[in-house]
Formats: structure tokens, sequence, C-alpha cells
């Protein structure tokens, strides 16, 4: 019998299959495994493999199978999940993509990780990232970059590239990403797949490494609505070990067939208008508009006023975080040492010079600079006020309507080396770095190719605070027209890239 | 381009952050920190009187308390696993009151 294309399944489509006996979860793993070896050859997505890992937890879902007890698992119960490599699972190194952590092997065990373990996945591996989460298209990876498996001389997206790249290749149907500025929606919109970055809160922080303490959200990746919202029943909730943890009673894979009829979509007039937003992408979000008031739902025109001034604000704020969490990497308890020095800051300034790369060395340098006596009150505490404003916009947004339809990202994945300006690379998460300010949720999900690049778009959901399950809702009404995220077509059909 | 920053600024925040910087890496970074900075002048146009900063979204969370109860933790060889220099149960670090002194 050929192998089945598991990382390609659905993942009800592989719970189905467990129950029915069609095949084992040891099956599942092995045949996950074999098709990451593969597979993952020309996208390097993975960075490491958990076979071990996974054969134990395969053999725990394999026993509840013959018990009896396989629904009493957990909503990710026998599925491959693959895990950004900010996140702790012990038995793994955590090395954020960084030569500062190539070594560092996890001492505990993240709670969104932890969740899903609990829920029955099975742990794949580690994924690919910008470094330290610092950047959009998983070229500042010190390991290498990950590959667009829609076309591999073209960037995934970032900072959650391989998250996004190992469920578009058809690898895994589930993985893990987090989202600070929009790491987990663009490169979601880059690989044309779904992907979740909830509201600020719903999913706990701990164990992941943290980039912007205020801003970080971790959330899911996979090619349906219904296996993202299995996922987010897994990970969402209180967790003690994050006291900025909310409670959660909402079953995310219950609303989803409500359609998006008697819905209240919002359109945002200035995003749509925005300079650099390419027709193609445009155009697919009205396409997207006109077919949801078809559906039943009723568009209205909200307004965001301050939303242009997000980007500023979040590149005052995310390398204000960023400078503060980075100030732990000290060569002594963890991470790259520069040995052989005589005084310890000569230890310390070769150390952070040599295992921090260029990025993550440019935000550490901005975010000092901008907490700085007199700098502060010019940058850091405006940034603040503006926070209130943004948030603001989006309360009142809120009162007309339930759910905002934007797009994710201004263009579809550009080329490797294309975007070598900061400031411009900064760019591309212009629509969705707003809702990280504000503390909402927000997705992507695929809404076709684009008909001049033939790359996947995105279409950016927004929904207010711990409302996400009605981006949900109307994300699958949304996939109902447009259809399911494909395994990307050099990737299909057990190929691998050619 | 405003020249916010001087190289004699970016070597002081350099030292201040502890990364050591070679001269020609001092020169890009005075270059790429005035481009930044620059981009964020938005920021700073805003009329912001009167308006409150929110540092958090979960705005209204006050302290979390918890009670305060023995848990298990990290072992001793957990806690060094990390370090890239241990001696005797210890980080290990260069001397840092001068070469030779006695500590």
């Amino acid at each position: 019998m050929a192998q089945q294309p598991f990382g390609a399944m659905s993942a009800a489509q592989i719970q189905a299959g467990l129950k029915a006996k069609e095949f084992s979860a040891a099956e599942v793993a092995r045949g996950a495994l074999d098709r990451i070896a593969v597979a993952d050859e020309p996208v390097h997505s993975f960075l490491e493999v958990t076979e071990e890992l996974a054969l134990e937890a395969a053999a725990r879902v394999d026993d509840a199978l013959v018990a009896g007890t396989f629904d009493e698992l957990g909503p990710l119960a026998g599925v491959p999940v693959g895990f950004k490599d900010n996140m702790n699972l012990v038995g793994t190194r955590t090395t954020c993509s960084s030569r500062m952590l190539a070594d560092y092997a996890s001492p505990y065990t993240a709670t969104c990780v932890q969740r899903c373990l609990d829920a029955g996945a099975l742990p794949m591996g580690k994924l690919n990232m910008d470094e330290f989460a610092f950047g959009s298209s998983t070229e500042t990876s010190a390991f290498g970059p990950t590959r667009n498996p829609w076309d591999l001389g073209r960037v995934p997206g970032g900072s959650s590239g391989g998250s996004a790249a190992a469920v578009a290749a058809g690898l895994v149907p589930v993985t893990l990403g987090s989202d600070t500025g929009g790491s987990i929606r663009q490169p979601a919109s880059f690989c044309g797949v779904v992907g979740i970055k909830p509201t600020y809160g719903l999913v706990s922080r701990y164990g992941v490494v943290a980039f912007g303490s205020s801003l970080d959200q971790v959330g899911p990746f996979s090619r349906t609505v219904a296996d993202a919202a299995l996922a987010m029943n897994a990970i969402a909730g209180r967790d003690p070990l994050d006291c900025t943890s909310q409670p959660n009673d909402v079953d995310f894979a219950a609303a989803l067939d409500e359609g998006a009829q008697g819905m209240r979509v919002g359109i945002v007039p200035e995003f749509l208008e925005a300079p650099g937003l390419t027709p193609e992408v445009r155009e697919r979000i009205e396409e997207v508009a006109a077919k949801l008031e078809a559906e039943g739902a009723t568009l209205v025109d909200v307004h965001l006023p301050n939303a242009k001034a997000a980007m500023s604000a979040y590149y005052v704020l995310g390398p204000c975080e960023a400078f503060s969490n980075l100030a732990r990497f000290d060569s002594v308890r963890y991470g790259y040492c520069d040995s052989g020095h005589k005084d310890l800051n000569a230890q310390y300034e070769a150390s952070r010079a040599t295992g921090f790369g260029e990025e993550a060395r440019r935000r550490i340098m901005l975010g000092s600079y901008l907490l700085s006596a007199g700098v502060y009150e010019r940058y850091y505490y405006p940034a603040q006020q503006v926070r209130t404003l943004i948030t603001q916009d989006y309360a009142r947004a809120f009162e007309q309507v339930d759910c905002i339809l934007a797009p994710v990202s201004p263009r579809t994945a550009f080329e490797f080396g294309e975007i070598g300006d900061p400031t411009e690379m900064y760019l591309s998460d212009m629509f969705t770095i707003s809702i990280n300010i504000a503390g909402n949720g927000g997705m992507s999900v695929p809404v076709g190719i684009g008909r001049d690049t033939g790359l996947p778009i995105g279409a950016q959901l927004v929904a207010p605070a711990f409302q996400d399950r009605a981006m949900m809702r109307l994300a699958a009404a949304i996939e109902r027209l447009y259809g399911e995220a494909p395994v990307a077509p050099g990737f299909a059909d057990g190929k691998a890239g050619e | 381009m405003t020249q916010h920053l001087t190289e004699s600024d970016v070597r002081g925040i350099a030292e201040y952050t502890r990364i050591g910087l070679s001269a020609e890496e001092v020169g890009r970074m005075t270059v790429d920190l005035n481009a930044i900075i620059d981009s964020l002048a938005p920021i700073t146009e805003y009329d912001l009187e009167g308006v409150e900063p929110t540092f958090h979204p979960i705005g209204d969370l006050s302290n979390v308390m918890r009670d305060d109860e023995v848990r298990e933790s990290f072992s001793q060889e957990t806690a060094l696993g990390n370090a890239p220099k241990q001696q005797d149960g210890c980080f290990l670090i260069p001397s840092i009151l001068g070469e030779g002194g006695d500590c």
C-alpha cells in the first residue's frame, strides 16, 4: 500500500482514520517523519525533528485506541504538530534561530506546547524563524532561511516562516507560531494557509522566549479553519504561570458552520487606499467583501484614523521591550559565550556581538536609545498614548461591526534579498501591527492566488478582544467560498519541490 | 535625513548594551538607526494632550496574587545545565575585580 500522506491530511481526517482503524498513530508518526526527511530538504522548515518524542506520543495514542479511550485524549489526538523554535520543549533545543541559543537545551516545556501534548498531539519538531522573531521573511535565521513551498525562490514570510511553510508543504497539518506584529498572519498569507493570532491573553506565553511582552501571542497554523479551531481548543485558557493569561470557556470548533449570514463586516477604506497595496491584493479583498455580502453579511465602512501611527508606535514599543527582554543573554547563565577574555565586560561584549545577528543588534540598540533619558519622553511615552487612541479606534469600530475584513500584507511573497532596507521590510506588517498594539484577535485566511503573481493571498479578519470565535466563523464562511487551503502544488501528490 | 545619533552616540549605546562593534559596524549601525528613527517621526507629530498612555493591552489587570506555596523547582543541575562554564556547582566567570584579584 502506498504511504498515506499524513501531513497533507487534515487533523479531522487523521482522527477519523485512526478511529476507523485504517492506520495506527505509529504509522501516522512514521509517515510524517519520512515525509519530512524527504520533502523538507528544499524547504528547510524544521530545525530539529523529534522522532523519539513523536513515536512515544504515538504509542500512547495507539494504547488509547486499543483501550477504547481515544475520545478522552483531547482535540489533537494523533495529530502531528510542529512548534516554532522559540517554544521550550524538554528534550529539544530552543534556539530562536539564533547563534546565541544554538545549543540551548529546553529546561522545561512551554505551556502552549504542553497543552498540545496533553491534547494528544504527536510532536514532530521545532521550526525555523527569523532570529528572535525579528523579521518578516525568515531570512534573519542564523541557520539559513526557510523557502516558500509555492516558489522556492521566495520567502515564506516571517517571523514564523517555518511554521507556515511546514503546513503549506503538507509536512504536518498543524503548527504553532507566535505573532508580535504580524508574525503568524503574514507568513500564513505568503504560504496560503490559515494562521491565527488570538486576542492577547487568550494563550499563555509561559515558556515562549519573549520578544515584546505586551504584544506577543501564540497561535496555530493549519490548512483548514476547523483544524485551527482544534488547536485553539487545546491551547487557549488561563495558565497560573502567565498572569496575563485569561480563562476561556469558548469551544472554537462549535461556531464554524453558522455562515456569514447576518454578520456585520467592517471595511476600512484607508487600508484599501494605502500606498503600497498591490492591485491584485486590493481587488481580491474587495471581491471577498462582495461575496460575503452576497452570502447575507452586511458591509459597513469603519474608520481607524490612528492606525497610520501604528507602524511608528510599534517600532518604538517593540524594540524597547526587546531591548529589555534580550538583556538576559549574558553568556554566563546560558547562551553563546565567547570565552578566553580576562574580564567580564569583554566577555559580554564579544559574546553579544557574535551571538546576536545584525537585526537583533539593531533592535536592542534602538530600544536602548528610545528608553534613554530625554528620548523616552519624545518616543516611548507618546507611543503608549497612541496605543490608547488605536485601541479606542477599534472599540468604536466594533460598536458597528462584528468583524473587520482587511488585507494581511500589501503584496504576495517576495524574492530572497528583494527587500534589503530594514524600514522597507517593516512595511510588510503595515496592516497587521495595529492589532497587536490594541491586543485584539486577528487571523489570515487564504483567498486564492493572485492574478498577477500567481502566489497565495490572505484575507485578514479582526475580532473584538476575546471574540475570536467571530472571526473564525467568518473565516469558515470564506473557506467555503474559496476552498480549503491546498498543499503547495510542488509538494502535492508526493512531490518534493520539483 | 536627520542626524539623530552620531557615531560617538552609537559607540556609547553599544557599550551600554554590551555589544562590541567594530568601527565599520558602528558606521553602518549609525546609518541604519538614523533611518529607523526618522521613520518614527509620526509618533512625535501627534497632538496627545490629555491622552492617557496604555502600557498593556489588558489594562484593567491589577496585581495578580497567588498563595505562596512551596512547589517543585529546578534542580541545581538543571539550572546549570546550559551554563557555558561552571565550577563547583556555580557559574564560572572571568575576574570582575581586575586581573589577578583575589576572588
